[in-house]
């Protein structure tokens, strides 16, 4: 067991930490991003159905397994459906640089203790107002009417805002960091029929706006003046100013608490980056190194760095045969063109070489083990490249017409120069032309052909021609018995 | 492949200059120089008649059954022997020794066709020593 501990670390290479660390990040700056939001509680959701996929499959519940990944493929396409609003939001009202690297503390403190003095004493002068505490979610779908306001938080602001003759003091104002963003916003009206019967318009806008979003609202009536929190389906009485302060300090975030709740949020993002890493270590360990498959590939091998002088002959063998292992996945997935099979040739020597295929010639992906190849030795013969001046022939074919002789031709040029392998040019005397039809010559006159080079590796000099004239001279048949 | 020899019996009026025929000069016409034998005609054809060529061509027909290589050298210093080398495609099919007699001679050799002979062929006319007088080529086709 030790032993094994031992021979996997050893087998881990630079691209497979990159890989882990890399993924992990992405995973924990998702987290960054989207927590608190609906989509991060849908994707966690798709992420507990991906492991009880993973766990169906291995236990072999078939049908389980295959209504999971059905159900997981169409929550991902209804997450980018559902929640655009919510992820266009949260990409857009941040920077790349906060993207990718920042941890988004709440920089903005809210001024709770004028929020609570100016709350209080609308509740004293029995002034209606509605108050809205957003979060990480949009309310614009949600809201309606609203008037930009973007004016510092101060107690007289509030009270001029929620009083009488103001044309807005019916709407709500949402609250955002230090400024109240927006007056006058007509918030949506809960449906539910167990509120209490002295609860207003106010208190069933409040409580419509909590019920469907992550905001909380602060509701002074108008006729009673008492103070009602709505968060979430909750509706609190709030007796006190300390009972608000805290459940404003609670939403608003925890970067305006004192240290001890900074050091809470810093071990939960922490939490989150451990986890993160374990869950990316533990997905890559199934896909890496997950339960062993074995795959044969059939793979041409390549070479390089051949001297431009010397030509390849022949080849033993033109494929290998490589038996690789790694998950099923891996191997499934793996594609003839993701794997080469390279021979160096920079030593080689005019002849016959003898090659031994090692795992340094074999470039796998990642994740992929050699376990055989087949063969092992692979025989290059290698020759050098000459010139060599050959004579043409015609290469006629077919049938002449009857009474007629081809008497002669005359080819130009006579001589053609070819460069090929020495071994093989050395057993070449002539270069034949390509076929040339008789049935359609009729009389004396010249066609223009080309050679035709077998082996194909042989090539006509660049300061050669290859364009063949042949000028021939076509006869009657003298009658029989007439001697020339 | 069976092939059959002939040698023809010395003519002396047989001097006349008759234009060679073939599809090509000779590839090394210096090579003559030094030899004891002057070729004067070199020519591929159906047959030999009269100690002369019957129809010359550079491509035959396999219906004709046989062709033959006639050469003519004059002049002949001294008895001596010759090779007819047929090649085809490259490959040697055949290589006929005939003899030449002073003061001039006429031989020939020739082949019976079969249907494997289609093709580009060669005939080398050399002396004993290799050097070479000549080199016909031909086809043989349908």
């Amino acid at each position: 067991m030790h032993y094994d501990f031992i021979l996997f670390l050893n087998s881990i290479q630079w691209r497979d930490i990159v890989d882990i660390a890399l993924n992990s990040y992405i995973l924990f700056r998702l987290y960054v991003l989207f927590r608190g939001t609906n989509v991060f509680r849908v994707l966690t959701g798709i992420t507990l159905l991906w492991i009880l996929q993973r766990i169906a499959a291995a236990i072999g519940l078939i049908v389980t397994s295959l209504a999971f990944q059905g159900i997981i493929a169409f929550a991902a396409l209804i997450i980018i459906i559902v929640f655009k609003d919510e992820i266009r939001s949260v990409l857009q009202t941040k920077n790349l640089k906060s993207i990718l690297w920042g941890l988004h503390y709440k920089t903005i403190k809210t001024p709770i203790e004028i929020l609570i003095e100016s709350i209080y004493e609308l509740s004293r002068r029995r002034i209606g107002a509605l108050l809205v505490f957003p979060t990480i979610e949009d309310l614009k779908e949600f809201t309606q009417s609203g008037i930009t306001w973007n004016g510092q938080i101060s107690k007289e602001m509030i009270l001029s805002i929620f009083w009488h003759d103001n044309p807005v003091h019916d709407g709500a104002v949402i609250v955002k960091g230090d400024r109240i963003a927006e007056v006058g916003v007509i918030l949506p009206l809960s449906k539910r029929t167990d509120l209490p019967s002295y609860y207003g318009t106010r208190h069933r806008a409040a409580a419509g706006l909590a019920e469907q979003t992550d905001a909380l609202v602060v509701v002074v009536s108008e006729e009673r003046g008492k103070v009602v929190v709505a968060r979430g389906d909750r509706i609190i009485d709030i007796h006190d100013k300390l009972e608000l302060e805290q459940i404003l300090r609670d939403h608003v975030g925890v970067s305006m608490l004192p240290d001890a709740s900074r050091k809470k949020e810093n071990f939960r993002l922490g939490l989150a980056a451990v986890l993160s890493f374990f869950f990316v270590s533990g997905v890559w360990f199934s896909l890496a190194r997950g339960l062993e498959t074995l795959g044969t590939l059939e793979i041409p091998i390549e070479y390089m760095n051949r001297t431009p002088k010397m030509q390849i002959l022949e080849t033993s063998i033109n494929d290998v045969s490589l038996n690789l292992s790694g998950s099923g996945t891996l191997i499934k997935s793996i594609r003839p063109e993701l794997v080469n099979v390279r021979l160096d040739l920079s030593k080689a020597v005019v002849g016959t070489n003898t090659f031994t295929i090692t795992p340094e010639n074999i470039t796998l992906p990642p994740g992929v083990l050699l376990k055989k190849v087949t063969p092992q030795t692979v025989k290059v013969i290698l020759d050098v490249s000459i010139e060599k001046k050959l004579p043409i022939q015609a290469d006629w074919t077919g049938k002449l017409p009857e009474g007629l002789t081809l008497e002669s031709v005359t080819i130009t040029p006579g001589k053609v120069k070819i460069i090929g392998a020495k071994n093989i040019l050395n057993n070449i005397t002539t270069i034949y032309t390509e076929k040339i039809q008789l049935d359609n010559i009729k009389k004396s006159g010249g066609i223009t052909v080309k050679p035709a080079l077998s082996p194909a590796s042989l090539k006509v000099d660049p300061d050669s021609t290859d364009k063949i004239t042949l000028t021939y001279i076509v006869k009657q048949r003298p009658p029989a018995g007439d001697t020339k | 492949m069976k092939t059959s020899i002939f040698f023809l019996f010395l003519s002396l009026f047989f001097t006349s200059v008759i234009p060679v025929c073939s599809q090509s000069k000779s590839d090394s016409p210096t090579e003559q120089n030094g030899q004891k034998a002057l070729l004067i005609q070199a020519v591929m054809c159906e047959g030999v008649q009269h100690y002369a060529p019957v129809t010359p061509a550079i491509v035959f027909s396999i219906d004709s059954g046989k062709i033959s290589c006639f050469t003519a050298f004059d002049p002949v210093l001294e008895n001596m022997f010759i090779y007819h080398t047929w090649y085809h495609r490259g490959r040697m099919v055949t290589r006929k020794k005939l003899s030449l007699k002073s003061p001039k001679w006429s031989t020939f050799s020739s082949i019976e066709l079969r249907a494997i002979d289609k093709g580009p062929w060669i005939i080398e006319i050399s002396d004993l020593r290799g050097n070479i007088f000549k080199t016909l080529r031909f086809s043989i086709t349908d």
